[in-house]
């Protein structure tokens, strides 16, 4: 019964010349501007070479287990660290000459940086963040109760925790998947129109019910940004050469990323029945998102807790991706998928739920 | 004996505890064109929403074609054919497409479709512009689309809500005209309009609506009797007049 709908829906976005614009070419022109303001900036990272830094660890620390993985890590990824049992951690520090010093207390730990090495020092955070997160994995495993031949070893000694990438990889990659959070733009003519001429009043003269009403947006709003953003992978991949390592597990993201995004603007939609501040919560929530989830800041040298960042769906999508191209394989490509796909079906669920209670009052 | 395609009993409408719509009943007959007349915020369109399970009653019933459209809405709405107000078509999509749109959401495919789709445009006298799209078209022509795409699903019930609000004299004239072929064809009409002309020319009876209530109803030549007699000649203009008052009606 939606099959015409779902083609004419299509037809009317699809005619949106301006808006398919925004969605081909906003992604081409900002990777073009960000990648080349970045790459500076990018060099200065790529450019911390091997540096020192001191620990002390509490007889009773859960991390005392951990420092042999920790300095054989480090030495690995170009950080040397050496023991100091005394001593006052900044005078360590500045009688040393170290980028940072780490205590690692009982259940924690403190970081010292040195002001004099401002990079070395969010290096050294976000090594010890990446460490961090796999510990409590291991932790997590262990306390599973599993038989004696089932026992592997655990993967930390491999961490690669700094993925070799540039700035136009980077930026390449974490702009698409920005431009992909605001793709309900493509559906705003549709839901305008149909709000403003009494179209969707219309609708209620027949009896299709509210879900195959909310897909006959949702799927064409998903082809659309589909259609518009695999020409702008294909014109950066030309134009800027940007490496998306496992293709299709990347692409497979870009799409869930696609559907999830799509199904929460029109959440907002449904919960604000306004065009323009659905729009402006959209821009808003999206860009607190790509704050906190690298898309302005590369994550890898941002100063926000690893729990912050881990909050922002954009991060995990991000991570993933950067890891895939750099890497081949990510640890984030299940977390983003089960982040994208809660997000779609709370998304669908909360917006079918406030299109009865608005029609509460109506049949 | 006639069969009666529409009754409502204490239909009522309350926003905000004021009665838009208050214990209204009618009985609407097949084959008739039913008019609705009353001044601005009499309740008109209120009425015709709930008839058309748009919104829901706050209290009282509705029988259409021997069945509740608030329970029963699948088996009873695709009878209906709501022709509203505002015009309800998408500028950016072509004439043929909007009816396509509109026609198939009461389960019309393929073929069927197709053909249907012409009907409704060769109806309305558009389809030699079906390729063109919407927003290019007057506002006559707007209006004729619309009507296009409420019908496309032949249904026996056609309630238009104002169908001719600014628009030139000779796309009212056909407007009016396809309303009354419509009705030979077989339909039922609920038509409103502030026109009082057009509701005398084309409506068999005619309700008067104030206050959410039906203060008068009849064929033309009843309701002109019930305000002088017949001692003297009156417009429907007149007698709607004399019945609502002539205080001038600012509701938002």
């Amino acid at each position: 019964m939606i099959r015409y709908l779902i083609k004419n829906n299509f037809k009317i976005m699809f005619r949106n010349k301006w808006i398919l614009g925004m969605i081909i070419f906003g992604p081409v022109i900002t990777i073009a501007i960000l990648s080349s303001a970045f790459s500076d900036l990018m060099n200065k990272y790529d450019g911390v070479d091997e540096f020192q830094a001191g620990y002390r660890a509490e007889e009773d620390s859960v991390f005392a287990q951990w420092m042999d993985v920790v300095k054989e890590t480090g030495a690995e990824n170009g950080i040397k660290f050496s023991e100091y049992p005394e001593g006052k951690p900044e005078d360590v520090i500045k009688h040393n000459n170290l980028a940072g010093f780490v205590e690692f207390g009982k259940d924690g730990y403190t970081l010292f940086k040195s002001a004099d090495y401002e990079m070395e020092g969010i290096t050294l955070e976000y090594f010890l963040n990446c460490m961090t997160g796999e510990f409590e994995k291991s932790a997590m495993q262990s306390v599973i109760p599993i038989k004696e031949e089932q026992k592997v070893n655990l993967p930390v000694r491999k961490l690669e925790y700094l993925p070799a990438v540039d700035a136009t990889d980077y930026y390449g990659m974490i702009y698409i998947v920005y431009f992909t959070w605001i793709g309900l733009v493509s559906a705003a003519n549709v839901l305008s129109s149909e709000k403003k001429y009494g179209i969707s009043r219309k609708f209620q003269v027949t009896a299709v019910p509210e879900f195959k009403m909310y897909l006959s947006k949702w799927i064409p709003a998903v082809m659309v940004v589909s259609a518009g953003i695999a020409v702008t992978v294909a014109l950066t991949v030309l134009l800027y050469g940007i490496h998306w390592g496992n293709i299709f597990v990347s692409a497979g993201l870009i799409l869930l990323t696609i559907m999830a995004a799509t199904a929460y603007g029109l959440m907002l939609y449904y919960i604000f029945q306004n065009m323009v501040l659905t729009i402006i919560v959209l821009f808003i929530s999206t860009f607190v998102m790509g704050f906190f989830g690298g898309s302005f800041e590369t994550y890898m040298y941002s100063a926000w807790p690893e729990s912050v960042k881990s909050l922002s769906p954009i991060y995990h999508t991000n991570r993933a991706l950067v890891e895939l191209s750099s890497m081949g394989h990510s640890n984030y490509t299940v977390s983003s998928i089960v982040y994208l796909s809660v997000i779609l079906v709370i998304s669908t669920v909360v917006s079918i739920l406030f299109d009865r209670i608005r029609k509460g009052g109506k049949a | 004996m006639e069969e009666i395609i529409l009754k409502t009993t204490e239909l009522t409408k309350k926003y905000q505890n004021r009665a838009v719509v208050d214990n209204l009943n009618i009985e609407i007959k097949r084959g008739e064109i039913f008019g609705l007349l009353g001044p601005n915020g009499a309740g008109k369109s209120t009425t015709l929403n709930m008839i058309c399970s748009i919104i829901r009653p706050t209290a009282g019933n509705i029988n259409l074609f021997g069945k509740n459209p608030l329970k029963q809405k699948k088996e009873v709405i695709h009878k209906v054919g709501y022709i509203p107000q505002e015009l309800a078509i998408h500028g950016n999509l072509k004439a043929w497409e909007n009816v396509e749109l509109f026609t198939s959401l009461y389960g019309i495919k393929g073929e069927a479709l197709k053909a249907s789709v012409e009907e409704s445009l060769q109806y309305v006298g558009l389809l030699e512009r079906r390729n063109e799209f919407a927003k290019k078209f007057s506002g006559g022509m707007k209006r004729r689309l619309n009507i296009a795409c409420a019908i496309g699903h032949n249904p026996d019930l056609l309630i238009f809500d104002e169908p001719t609000v600014g628009i030139d004299p000779q796309s009212r004239n056909f407007i009016l005209e396809k309303i009354k072929q419509s009705n030979k064809n077989g339909a039922t009409v609920i038509y409103t309009s502030h026109y009082m002309e057009e509701v005398e020319a084309v409506c068999s009876r005619i309700a008067i609506m104030d206050n959410g209530k039906i203060i008068a109803c009849g064929t033309s030549e009843e309701l002109k009797n019930l305000v002088t007699n017949g001692s003297e000649e009156i417009t429907l203009e007149e007698v709607f007049l004399t019945l609502t008052g002539k205080k001038l009606r600012d509701y938002t």
